[in-house]
Parts: structure tokens; C-alpha cells; sequence
């Protein structure tokens, strides 16, 4: 890690990858073998089937899968012969291929499997994926298993999904911050079609930004993120929008305890194109109408979204998606005081299949988020807001050498954009008006990554990302005595630098390795290495993600957090694929982690690197997976045995310590059971290690307030052990004479009504009232110190109607 | 933004639920609390000593009355001694002595051969030139009753740090709701154009007394950390509490101290609140 001599090195780069997208979208690859080239193509949707397995019956084992677009290409034999075409969940198709079929290119259509009552084994990977191929600590959780878990108010959260894989924590009771492998929710690189999401979450935290039925599909990476990504050290969760379907206009929607859902699809003018709109609103604040008491019924309190995409294709070769998201919460409070944030995103890419072994893919993409506080007060109004963006463009180019080996390579540009936080007084505010300078920076990214298969048993992934990081103006830097910044530091010199001016500069290599061997056709062991570079962070000594958290970028005394994960896994399938079992290890070294001082003040500060602890983690773990995909029954049973550490100058001692999400044991099960085509059942458990928390030893009196008396040590306590059941029951109509498909779903959070403390509060307890306030009226009797705990959901039934037309 | 937080809890959260609970803790040995005060008045400068104890405990924690107290101005090297008063059990300044305007002083506390320091500098305060009462009627955010406003001037451009405390017919309001600390984020002319007390609701007879302190840095810290040690509900949305940082030191030895030294100009001002009609 080294600092920029000059800006040479990056311009150079950045020239140069420039010229090569023009270069390589011409990159034309010789061909002299014969193939058969096809489509497969969901009959009802007429959507592309990616991960289907084609092959030629006389030879079951030299098949080929589909692409992304659904695409295949198979080395032709002797014709006529019979071609196979499989997919889980479809119905096998047989068809005989002549000679004439070489020329004009094959288009097969899939009908869904009657028969087969699994709709969530309806993915992109092959059955033998687990074992075969080179991904660790990867998961792909299909959207309809996502939708099956019982969720907290019915509302079904992909994020608190996620949750119940091993090797993922929680920070609390309904929270969807994601906790991976001892990494920081500000850890995960949460993208939507390629544009991240910087605060994914809905009402402080308690519902994930994302509506169910505008989602194609979620792939989860906690380890060996492939070097085509990057930007965060512990995850990456790549979520894709779902495309509209060529055929007719379909709907399907829910009306929710909380919330109702609409979401629309079809053709756009032609079946070259199609799309899909989305929609999502809480009605909380309906029901806060209905109180008599002014102190509610004066309050808003709502948050909705919506997305929607377009596909366009361009022709045999070439296609277009655009899509957009948005998001918003409000919470007002009497006409008086409002608080709302939003996160907004829009991207557009364009897939080009130059020819039959080289693709490209071009990614545009602008995210923004922002929040607004604003006090309507005759002596102290005021409106505070901020907003923090990121625009990029990512190029890719997939090259399959042969089916052995295959490239990509491309670069990614990132530009960051940390608005000044500003404070407006209203007019007659006796307030000032408040305003910090703004942080930018530009990232590129070029990426290289060779996927090879040395032999039936011995496969690698050998990958290279490059950042490269500038922090640049507009902007202000500050100089303090003895070049340490604090909160006593004498500032010695302020410098401005003009747009795009260089302030510091960073890079770094990121070496990421895959290798697997198959130790038999069904048992493979995996080992990986995985380096990466983190250029932002968020400056927060909350456990929960909050909307006024402070992003920060890497600078002269903030240094970019450096990430390095080590990992083995053994994987194996039973009977024909319907089991996946794996077992994983791994250790994770982290550099820079910030935390903040005691007392610490970052909301307005414009010198936030005074209030900033720097410091080192490191995190290791065993992780067990046994997963059922095919069948009545699905579901999996997960295990995890994870230890986190953080050690930060200036916080318990200067010694190691637990973070708060920092449990030790976690295990989950998930159970799906199909009764007929008409009523399943699902149930979840989890248990977990309590949270690592700090508790007093003592208590002491100070200004007349009776103060408990912390050992200074961080988070060496522990709440008791979480767990809970949750349990939903599923009567669909499946007459699909009907235009309208409606069905029910109810389901119960916490089942068996587990008080899982949400917080220990350690107060004076007066009258022997918990909640007992001291006024003029109602004078203290009596004192004493005492301990409060917070629960929350207990028991909490919901019920949910959805339907499809 | 804690009515923020109540509201939203209060809507999101209806099934959940609040119990008393008793958890086995650790107990630290007795650690020392020095709470002293020196300002430029007499009557309110006095130094306590008291030690820890076990959380649950319920007795009034234990007064250390064999310390040896004392503050030196460290512009004259003066030295005002403390002496133990039995029955208000704090230490006070023999003759009543004071501070004086823009000197520093430095405080001793030794207590078993152990010796802890502090220091501060007694700042110039700011004018307090009048209190103003008006009668509200209740609206959503306020109750209904008299609020006073506190007009003045602070004309300092560095050490705005202060803290306002409110007594009320010759009682201390102090809910941890009642501390008012401000600095000067938000400017300095509060006080030119009325700073009206929002949370304090009074009536007609009240008898109100304001107190104003102009802090140093180290004291004006503690006590917010301390007002943000008292809101700390142990949840996700708040930070891990620690013990406020004391601007008491050991001196030459590894022991350690809770409390602060708090050295300020005192002024103050008073008003009867008389029914408008």
C-alpha cells in the first residue's frame, strides 16, 4: 500500500482502458468447428433459461449448460442424432437434430414440471454446482425459497433471509444488517443491477429496502468474491431486478399486516421488448389516523418503493436493460418535525455476444442517497440534510477459450460524490447555518480473471483486481501539530483544493485464488485466497446501520481498510444432487478498521478524522451447510462456529475485543414441505450466541445522578442465547383455468414466545415503576438501581394474501 | 431525536415489552469519586468523596472523610484548603474562600497516600441581562404553562462551553431530561435573541432561579458524556457505554478515578412568576 507518486499511473490506466472497449467490442474469434448453437426458452414465459444441461443422448457426460442469456453451443457429432435438453423443475425435452438444424440455429421451449412440486430448485446453477464448481462461501438463494421463509410481519426481507446462512450474524432482534464472517454491515457491497445501495434498509433498519416481487435473484458472496468485483472486504450481495416477460401482461401482488405490493410485467410495444413495474407501501400511518390521541394521530410514518426495468433486445446479438429503483422512508411528527431518507438508483447495461466465445457487458450505473431533517420552530427551525452518491461504468468481456478455459477481463470506474452536510436555520432561527466541505474520490478498478480446468479433477481461478483510489476537491484539508489528528490537535494549516484536484491517493493489488479438486465425481475440496481494498467506511459507534450515518472516504489520516480471507471447504452431493452438504473454514485478517472516540461528534464535524480510532480485526470460523434442493421436503440445517476480534488504540485497553455481532455458535434450520399442490408449511429456528455486550460492575454517584461503573473492558459480557421458531402455513389455488390466482399465507414470529432481549438497560428504577417519570405531581418515593429489559416480538402472528394474474 | 425513537417504538414495536430483570454482574473493587466545584462565589465550592459500589446495592455509598483536600491557584500559588464537614459530609473551603477570574487552579485530592490532580481555569462568564415569562397553551410538542426565556450575551469567540441549571422553588431540577449543556455548534448569539427553555414547564408562584456555568472543555465532556451515559439504553442505536472521561488524573501511581473538577464562574439570576392576566 503506497501512496500515488504522481497522477501519471492512473491517467495511463484509465487511457487505456478507455481504447480497449472500443477495440475489443471488434474482437472478432476464428472459428473451424462445427457446433450446434440454440436457445432455451421457458415455454410460459417465453424468458431465457440460463444453467440449462444440453447434451446429446449418446453422449450423456460431454453436455454443455446454457448461459446467462440462455445460450448454448454444443461440438456437433454425427447427425441425425437425439439432443437432450434438462432443467430442474422442467420438463426433459428429446429432439431429434439433422444437419439442417446446424445452419439456422435451435430454439427450444421448456414447460415447467407438472409433476415436480418444487418451484424453488428454479436457478441459474447446475444440481452439481456445490462440488464442481470453484465458488466458496458463495450462495445462490432463489427468490421464491426467499419468499417461503416466514417472515416478521409477513413482510418478506431478502436481507433477514440471508441471515439464516451460516457464517452470517445479526446485529439484533429484527434487524437486517448483515454481519459476515466478522466483518461490519458497512462490510458489504450491496448492489442492485450492478449500482450499489448504501443504506438498505427500512425504518431504522427493521425491513431491507427491497420488495420480493421485483427481484430475479440474489447471489451471496461472504468469501472468494471474484476479482470482477470488489469495493467491500466482506460481501458482496449481487441482487438482479427481474426483466418483464415477451409474452403478455402479468401481474402479481400482495396485500400484507403492514404493507400491499403490486408489481406488472409484459411486452413494451413489441416481443423485442418487455418490462416490468414495481411497487411497495406501508399503510402504518392509516392506521395512526385512527387514534383520538393528537400526539399520534398527527404523525406520519410510511416508507414505499418502487423499481422498474426495461429489456430491449437489439437484435440477434445485443441487448439493453435499464432499470431504476427507489426508495423512501418518512417519519413526521406533527406538521412539525420531519425525517426522511431515500436511496435512488439507476443502470443501464448493454449485453453483446461479439460472437459464440466472446461476450461483453457494459454497466452504467448512479446511486444516490440521501436525508432530509427539518424542524418548522418560529426560534430554532432548521433543515439538515445530506446526500451521498457513486456513479460508475464497468466493462466486462468474457472470453471461453475452450470449454476447459475461460477469461474475463474489464475495468470498473468509480466516482464518489459525499455531499457538504448542511444545516439551513430556518428564517428568524436563532440557529447558525452549518456547513462541512465535501469528500470525492475516483476509483479504477481494471480486473483480470482466468478460469481454467487442468483436468476432470483439478480446476483454478486466478484472478487480479487493481484499485486504484484518488481522494480529490472540491475539498478542504487539514493539517494538525504533530501531524496527529484529535480532538485537541492544534490545526496548523487548512489547504482547499479545486475539483479534481488530487488530495491522496492509494492502491493496491487484489489477488484472488480459487482451486478446486474432485476427489470423486461427488466430492470436491476447495481452497481460496482473496484479497481486497475498501475505500469508504462508515464512521459510526452504533451497532445498527442508521440513516444519518457518516460515510467517509479513504485520505491523509483515514487509510483504506485492507481485507484478506483465507479459506478451505469440503463439498460433497448424495443421491443424484438432491443433498449438498459442505464444510468451510476460513480466517480473515482486517487492516484500518475505524471506530470512533468516546464521546465522539461526527454528524456535523468537518474534521471527522479527529473523532476516528484506527485500528486492526481478524476473524476465523467453520461453517457447515447440509442442504435438501429437490423434493417435498427442501430446506437446509446450518452450523456455524465464528470468532471476531477487534483491537483499536484508545478502546478497552488497547486489547483485543469482541464486537457486538461477534456469536460464537449459530445454527439454523429451514424446512419446506410441500403437502400437495395446494398447502405447504415452513418452519425456521435459530440459535445464536448471545450478543457481546458490556455490563457494569458497580454503580457510583455523580452530580446526584447514581451512574453505572463500566470496567472499561468492551463487550466482555453476554446476553443470553437467542433463539426462535418461526412457523407459516401456505394455501395456494392452483386452478389454472382461473385468470386469477390468489393464495394465503399466514405465519407466526417467535412461535413460542422467546423474551430474546433486545437491550439491558441499566437505570435508576424509581416508585419500583420501570417507566416511572418524576414530576411536580408525582414526586420519588423511593430509588434504587435496577435493570430493564427490552423484548420484542413475541408471538406475532401475521397473514398475507397474494396473488398472480 | 429520542422522540423520534420513542414514537417510532411506540408505532413499530406494539407487541413488544419491558420487564425488570436481575443479572448476575461482576463487582470492581471500591474505586474513588471526587466530584469538585470551585467557581467565584462562595457557598457552592466543595469537593465530595465517595467510592463505588456493587450495582445492585441500595446503601448510600461510602464518603471517604479522611482525605486530604486542597485547590492552588497556580498563578499565585495560593493554597485554599478543604475541610471535612460532618454533617453536609463534603469538603469545604476553610473561610469560604473563592476563585478569581481568569486564574488556573489546580486541585488535590490524596487519599491513602494516593494522589490525584486536576486542573481549570476559571473562565470569564457571559451577562445574563433578564428573564422573560409567557403562558402557553398545550400543543402537541409542548405542555400548557408558563416558559421562561433567558436573555444575555456570550461574547466569546473560544471555551463556549456551558451548562445551564434550572431550580425550582429551592429544588435542583435533575431528571437526566433536565441538564442543559450547549457549546457553540450552533453559534453564539442564543442568548441575544432569548433562549427559551422548552422543556420546563412552570406556574404561576414558581419561584425560578437560573444558574449559568461557563465550563472547561474536560468538564463540559464529562457531563456530556455522563447526560449520554444516562440515555444509554444498552440497545443497537446506542454506543457501547463506558465510564465519562474524567479530567481527574492519579498522580504518580495506576489507580483509578471516576467524577470531574468542574471550575466555573457562577452567575445567576431569579424570577417569580406572577399570574398574567
Amino acid at each position: 500500500m503506497k501512496p500515488f507518486i504522481d497522477m501519471n499511473l492512473f491517467q495511463r490506466c484509465f487511457t487505456l482502458v478507455l481504447c480497449l472497449i472500443p477495440l475489443s467490442t471488434s474482437f472478432v474469434i476464428a472459428q473451424d468447428v462445427s457446433y450446434l448453437e440454440g436457445t432455451i426458452i421457458d415455454f410460459a414465459t417465453n424468458q431465457s433459461i440460463p444453467g440449462a444441461n444440453v447434451y446429446w443422448k449418446h453422449s450423456p457426460t460431454e453436455g454443455v449448460t446454457t448461459s446467462q442469456e440462455g445460450i448454448f453451443k454444443l461440438p456437433t457429432t454425427k447427425l441425425p442424432a437425439v439432443l437432450i435438453v434438462s432443467f430442474i423443475g422442467y420438463e426433459q425435452v428429446e429432439r431429434e437434430v439433422t444437419s439442417k438444424d446446424l445452419a439456422r440455429g435451435l430454439k427450444i421451449y421448456l414447460r415447467e414440471d407438472e409433476m415436480d412440486l418444487q418451484e424453488v430448485t428454479v436457478s441459474s446453477t447446475r444440481p452439481d454446482q456445490n462440488v464442481k464448481s470453484l465458488d466458496m462461501g458463495k450462495s445462490v438463494v432463489p427468490i421464491e425459497t426467499i419468499k417461503n421463509i416466514p417472515a416478521l410481519f409477513g413482510e418478506v426481507d431478502i436481507l433477514r433471509s440471508l441471515q439464516l446462512l451460516p457464517g452470517v450474524q445479526t446485529a439484533g432482534e429484527g434487524t437486517t444488517g448483515l454481519f459476515v464472517r466478522g466483518g461490519s454491515a458497512d462490510q458489504n457491497l450491496l448492489q442492485i443491477d450492478g449500482a450499489p445501495i448504501y443504506n438498505p434498509s427500512h425504518f431504522f433498519g427493521f425491513f431491507s429496502v427491497f420488495n420480493p416481487d421485483a427481484i430475479h435473484g440474489v447471489d451471496f458472496y461472504k468469501g472468494n468474491i471474484p476479482a470482477n468485483y470488489g469495493g467491500r472486504i466482506s460481501s458482496l450481495i449481487d441482487i438482479s431486478l427481474k426483466e418483464g416477460n415477451f409474452d403478455k401482461i402479468k401481474g402479481e401482488g400482495g396485500i400484507g399486516t403492514i404493507s400491499s405490493r403490486l408489481t406488472v410485467d409484459g411486452p413494451l410495444f413489441s416481443d423485442k421488448s418487455s418490462f416490468v413495474i414495481s411497487a411497495r407501501r406501508t399503510y402504518a400511518d392509516l392506521f395512526l389516523r385512527l387514534s383520538s390521541d393528537p400526539n399520534i394521530n398527527n404523525n406520519d410514518l410510511y416508507f414505499y418503493d418502487l423499481s422498474g426495468k426495461t429489456v430491449f433486445k437489439l437484435g440477434e446479438k445485443d441487448k439493453l436493460t435499464v432499470s431504476s429503483y427507489y426508495g423512501s422512508d418518512f417519519l413526521g411528527l406533527s406538521g412539525q418535525f420531519g425525517f426522511g431518507w431515500s436511496n435512488w438508483m439507476g443502470a443501464a447495461t448493454w449485453n453483446r455476444n461479439i460472437s459464440d466465445r466472446l461476450f461483453f457487458d457494459l454497466n452504467a450505473y448512479s446511486s444516490r442517497y440521501n436525508y432530509k431533517v427539518s424542524f418548522d420552530d418560529a426560534d430554532n427551525g432548521f433543515e439538515w440534510g445530506n446526500a451521498l452518491g457513486e456513479t460508475g461504468f464497468k466493462a466486462t468481456w468474457n472470453y471461453h477459450v475452450s470449454d476447459q478455459t475461460k477469461i474475463n477481463w474489464g475495468s470498473h470506474l468509480q466516482f464518489y460524490h459525499f455531499a457538504s452536510i448542511d444545516l439551513e436555520p430556518a428564517p428568524g432561527s436563532a440557529i447558525q447555518p452549518i456547513t462541512s466541505n465535501p469528500f470525492n474520490g475516483l476509483q479504477l478498478n481494471p480486473f483480470v480473471s482466468v478460469n481454467h480446468e487442468f483436468s476432470d479433477k483439478v480446476g483454478l481461478e486466478a484472478g487480479l483486481r487493481w484499485s486504484l483510489y484518488q481522494q480529490h476537491g472540491r475539498g478542504v484539508a487539514y493539517t494538525f501539530e504533530d501531524n496527529i489528528p484529535s480532538p485537541e490537535a492544534v490545526i496548523t494549516d487548512s489547504l482547499t483544493f479545486n475539483t479534481f484536484e488530487k488530495m491522496r491517493g492509494y492502491h493496491g493489488l487484489e489477488p484472488r485464488l480459487a482451486l478446486r479438486y474432485l476427489l470423486r465425481e461427488d466430492l470436491s475440496l476447495k481452497i481460496a485466497a482473496n484479497r481486497a481494498f475498501q475505500y469508504l467506511q462508515v464512521a459510526s459507534n452504533s451497532s445498527a446501520g442508521l440513516p444519518l450515518d457518516r460515510w467517509i472516504l479513504a485520505g491523509t489520516y483515514i487509510p483504506p481498510i485492507r481485507g484478506d480471507q483465507f479459506s478451505v471447504g469440503i463439498f460433497k452431493n448424495f443421491k443424484n444432487d438432491t443433498w449438498e452438504v459442505s464444510l468451510e473454514g476460513y480466517y480473515k485478517d482486517m487492516k484500518n478498521l475505524i471506530d470512533l472516540r468516546q464521546g465522539a461528534s461526527v454528524l456535523f464535524t468537518d474534521r471527522v478524522e479527529t473523532e476516528i480510532l484506527v485500528g486492526d480485526g481478524y476473524a476465523y470460523g467453520a461453517e457447515f451447510l447440509l442442504r435438501k434442493n429437490v423434493g417435498k421436503t427442501t430446506g437446509w440445517l446450518s452450523y456455524a462456529y465464528s470468532r471476531t476480534w477487534r483491537k483499536i488504540e484508545g478502546i478497552s485497553f488497547d486489547r483485543w475485543y469482541n464486537p457486538r455481532f461477534d456469536r460464537p455458535h449459530d445454527l439454523n434450520l429451514v424446512l419446506n414441505h410441500q403437502f400437495d399442490k395446494q398447502w405447504s408449511a415452513n418452519l425456521t429456528f435459530v440459535y445464536t450466541t448471545g450478543q457481546a455486550v458490556t455490563f457494569p460492575a458497580g454503580s457510583y454517584v455523580v452530580d446526584s445522578q447514581r451512574l453505572p461503573l463500566y470496567t472499561g473492558e468492551r463487550n466482555a459480557d453476554r446476553f443470553p442465547d437467542y433463539h426462535r421458531m418461526d412457523a407459516s402455513v401456505t394455501w395456494k389455488n392452483v386452478d389454472k383455468g382461473k385468470k386469477w390466482r390468489g393464495s394465503w399465507n399466514f405465519s407466526i414470529y417467535n412461535l413460542y414466545g422467546r423474551k430474546n432481549p433486545f437491550s439491558y438497560q441499566f437505570t435508576e428504577i424509581f416508585n419500583d415503576e420501570i417507566n416511572f417519570t418524576p414530576t411536580s405531581t408525582e414526586p420519588i418515593t423511593s430509588r434504587r438501581p435496577g435493570t430493564v429489559m427490552t423484548y420484542l416480538f413475541t408471538f406475532l402472528p401475521s397473514l398475507t394474501y397474494n396473488f398472480e394474474f | 431525536m429520542k422522540r423520534v425513537f420513542i414514537a417510532l417504538f411506540s408505532i413499530l414495536c406494539y407487541t413488544s415489552c419491558q420487564e425488570e430483570v436481575i443479572l448476575n454482574l461482576d463487582t470492581l473493587e471500591p474505586t474513588p469519586v471526587i466530584e469538585a466545584v470551585w467557581t467565584n462565589v462562595p457557598n457552592i465550592n466543595q469537593v465530595m468523596i465517595t467510592t463505588s459500589r456493587e450495582y445492585y446495592d441500595n446503601t448510600p455509598n461510602e464518603v471517604i472523610e479522611d482525605a486530604q483536600v486542597s485547590i492552588r491557584n497556580l498563578e499565585t500559588g495560593r493554597i485554599a484548603n478543604f475541610v471535612y464537614n460532618n454533617q453536609l459530609r463534603k469538603y469545604l473551603p476553610t473561610n469560604n474562600q473563592i476563585g478569581q477570574i481568569g486564574h488556573e487552579y489546580e486541585l488535590s485530592v490524596i487519599i491513602q497516600d494516593k494522589a490525584y490532580i486536576s486542573t481549570g481555569v476559571l473562565l470569564a462568564p457571559p451577562t445574563l441581562d433578564s428573564i422573560t415569562y409567557e403562558f402557553k397553551d398545550q400543543r402537541v410538542f409542548r405542555d400548557e404553562g408558563y416558559y421562561l426565556t433567558l436573555y444575555g450575551d456570550i461574547p466569546f469567540e473560544e471555551d463556549n462551553y456551558y451548562r445551564l441549571r434550572v431550580v425550582k422553588n429551592d429544588t435542583l431540577l435533575n431528571r437526566r431530561s433536565d441538564y442543559l449543556l450547549f457549546d457553540d455548534t450552533f453559534g453564539t448569539q442564543i442568548l441575544n435573541r432569548g433562549f427559551e427553555l422548552g422543556g420546563f414547564t412552570f406556574e404561576a408562584g414558581d419561584r425560578v432561579r437560573l444558574e449559568l456555568f461557563r465550563l472547561n472543555k474536560g468538564a463540559y465532556d464529562y457531563l456530556s458524556q455522563l447526560v449520554g451515559l444516562l440515555f444509554n439504553d444498552g440497545g443497537l442505536f446506542s454506543p457501547p457505554p463506558q465510564n465519562p472521561v474524567s479530567n481527574i488524573k492519579p498522580l504518580e501511581h495506576d489507580g483509578s478515578v471516576l467524577g470531574y473538577f468542574m471550575v466555573s464562574p457562577y452567575i445567576g439570576a431569579s424570577v417569580l412568576i406572577e399570574e398574567e392576566e
